[in-house]
């Protein structure tokens, strides 16, 4: 069957295998001389099969033969086969990949755990001191959370930092507030979660 | 000569020819039987079992030796042909012609491994091979590893103060039990995770030569059972109501092999009479530690009733306190019958109720014959001398579990049908008088109003 003319064909211009003795062999200065390729098709740029002729001319150079087998392909590349233990080296490298990722994701979230802890800390020490720079207990605190502008039994003294620092006021100046939270196509099944408690 | 050596060549290229990894099994229940199915099928076998048989010989150097006398003098001429180190295309033709071995692997490999052998070049070893990319992945892995190493000692000494903790102290007894078996869980996952990423571990496993004592080779071999071969085995014992006809419920845990002689029954395959006539071997994998007890049930659940126009159920076969382990796998039913009958008193008998061949009524419907293997209580033994006096008709699977105390760890079946050698199995079996019956359906007269009339014609 003949390849559809569509398809690029990498055929040497002649059936024997002149041209490639031409241009890749080192035996340029062979005795014997180089057949020189007549052109049998001045119309066409691909050759014609030519009947096969088994003889000494047609015996090729095995590197021509690998460039060959390299670049005249099927449409379907034939499938990429490893070795039993190619195989098992690319196991070992993925597995520790694998590892290597998950254990950096991990290392990544607890980061931010760490950060994130270390941020309410800070809010709750200043939540809980008065003006004097002191401690009160919590009970004596005011709101915390949704509600960070209620104060305590002891009015304004206690918390004064905290309030001003939850203050939300002109942080989205500059920026759309809808960038407030990440982007999604619908909302959440349950817009809020109201039995969220610390 | 002449003419064998064409044949061998065939068996050659049959042997080449890729299997699925099912071994011989359609999606459908038909089976495919080629001639290379068997081994590749006892390979599958192997790789799961891990026990230390050798695989089939190839039939180099054996058949070789012994057709030696008939290879013709040209061919002696040839030579040795290592299938691992032929590369050109006579040697390989040679190889498979004379010697009826295919050569192994690509020629590419085959070349290295004669040049590298003709260097005289000493052979790496797995883990030394000098890629970059591969040496810093095992770093990567060994560190991992022993990583899990420590935590597993930690662990270890954690269960360890855990289980001399007081209760009160812990809060309460149950909750106490339930923190140790959940350690004990996380322990056994950490002793997996140690050994998981080993490209040896996987090498081994793959080839069959994994320890079924260890617990990543058990690991590896429950994973893989469940990948294919479990589902199938749940779709045929659902799809022939093996579930609720026999036992309201089963959770499979032990892979089971039925195989009569040296044919493997699939999953609820037909099995001629003439090959079922004669008792069973199982092989039974089981992925837990540990050496347990088990009974196996052979039950028979469509015996045709025609009085009262249903079905009832024979029992073919019981046999109890059959050790297995993961290691110990093979139940030879045969030689176990042997040994009974050099059995001096009848408690020692392992088989309580002997082999009775399948049968089935010409015109009747297919038997189902369910074989289950039912693990004792505590590793008890039951009293054989009392199942004996079990009645096979009318056998009911559930009561006897009751009965005994018996928790079903799997089950597996094939089906029997009236066949030209059934007449004769039934009687050498004692059912002579059974022969000559034959079921027929009953003519279903047509109402008068639906008869075909002269006017509908």
């Amino acid at each position: 069957m003949r390849p559809p003319l569509w398809r690029p064909v990498f055929r040497p211009l002649n059936p024997s295998s002149c041209c490639s003795r031409n241009l890749l062999s080192p035996r340029i200065h062979s005795p014997r001389k180089p057949v020189v390729a007549p052109c049998t098709s001045p119309f066409s740029t691909t050759a014609r099969l030519g009947k096969r002729s088994k003889g000494k001319a047609n015996a090729a150079d095995p590197r021509v033969t690998a460039i060959r087998y390299h670049l005249q392909h099927p449409l379907t590349p034939r499938p990429l086969h490893f070795s039993r233990t190619r195989y098992l080296r690319h196991w070992t490298i993925h597995r520790a990949w694998m590892l290597f990722l998950r254990k950096r994701r991990r290392a990544e979230e607890l980061e931010l755990e760490r950060q994130y802890e270390s941020m309410r800390a800070a809010c709750e020490h200043l939540r809980l001191m008065d003006d004097n720079g002191m401690t009160v207990p919590p009970a004596e605190a005011g709101g915390q959370g949704a509600d960070p502008g209620t104060l305590g039994p002891r009015g304004k003294e206690v918390g004064r930092l905290y309030r001003g620092a939850m203050r939300k006021v002109g942080i989205w100046g500059s920026v759309p507030v809808e960038y407030a939270r990440a982007q999604v196509d619908f909302p959440s099944r349950e817009g809020w979660n109201h039995g969220w408690t610390r | 000569m002449a003419s064998m050596a064409p044949l061998r060549q065939f068996s050659a290229c049959l042997r080449c020819v890729r299997q699925p990894a099912t071994g011989a099994f359609a999606a459908n229940g038909t089976t495919i039987r080629l001639l290379s199915t068997t081994p590749a099928v006892r390979e599958e076998l192997q790789t799961e079992k891990g026990t230390s048989t050798p695989p089939p010989p190839p039939p180099t150097p054996a058949s070789a030796q012994g057709e030696s006398r008939d290879i013709p003098e040209y061919m002696k001429k040839w030579g040795r042909l290592d299938p691992n180190r032929v590369e050109d295309k006579r040697a390989e033709r040679r190889l498979i012609r004379r010697d009826g071995v295919l050569p192994i692997g690509s020629r590419r490999r085959r070349a290295a491994i004669r040049r590298s052998a003709m260097r005289k070049t000493d052979e790496i070893p797995f883990e030394q091979l000098p890629y970059q990319c591969f040496q810093e992945a095992r770093k990567i892995l060994l560190e991992d590893r022993q990583e899990k190493l420590k935590q597993i000692e930690t662990q270890k000494l954690r269960l360890k103060n855990l289980m001399a903790q007081d209760p009160a102290v812990s809060g309460g007894e149950r909750a106490k039990e339930a923190r140790i078996k959940s350690m004990k869980e996380h322990l056994n996952e950490l002793i997996i995770l140690a050994d998981i990423n080993d490209p040896i571990v996987k090498k081994k496993f793959e080839d069959g030569q994994g320890d079924m004592n260890k617990p990543i080779y058990r690991y590896l071999a429950d994973r893989k059972w469940r990948q294919y071969k479990r589902p199938l085995l749940e779709q045929r014992l659902t799809q022939m109501n093996i579930v609720p006809d026999f036992l309201p419920a089963l959770d499979t845990v032990v892979d089971i092999e039925l195989a009569f002689g040296r044919k493997v029954i699939q999953p609820g395959d037909f099995v001629d009479s003439s090959v079922s006539e004669k008792m069973p071997r199982l092989r039974v994998q089981s992925f837990e530690q540990g050496e347990k007890l088990v009974s196996v049930v052979v039950v028979d659940g469509d015996v045709p009733v025609p009085e009262k126009d249903g079905f009832t159920y024979r029992c073919h076969f019981i046999a109890s306190n059959i050790p297995i382990s993961p290691t110990q796998t093979s139940i030879p039913f045969t030689m176990i019958g042997h040994r009974d009958s050099k059995a001096t008193t009848p408690a020692e008998k392992q088989i309580a109720l002997p082999w009775l061949p399948p049968w089935a009524h010409k015109g009747a419907p297919y038997h189902r014959l369910a074989v289950f293997v039912l693990e004792q209580k505590d590793g008890h033994k039951l009293d054989v001398t009392e199942i004996m006096n079990t009645k096979r008709d009318g056998f009911r699977l559930r009561s006897f579990i009751d009965k005994q105390q018996l928790k079903p760890l799997g089950a597996t079946l094939f089906r029997t049908q009236w066949d030209d050698s059934m007449a004769e199995v039934m009687r050498r079996a004692g059912f002579g008088d059974q022969v000559d019956v034959e079921f027929k359906h009953k003519r279903v007269e047509p109402l008068p109003y639906k008869r075909r009339t002269e006017r509908m014609r």
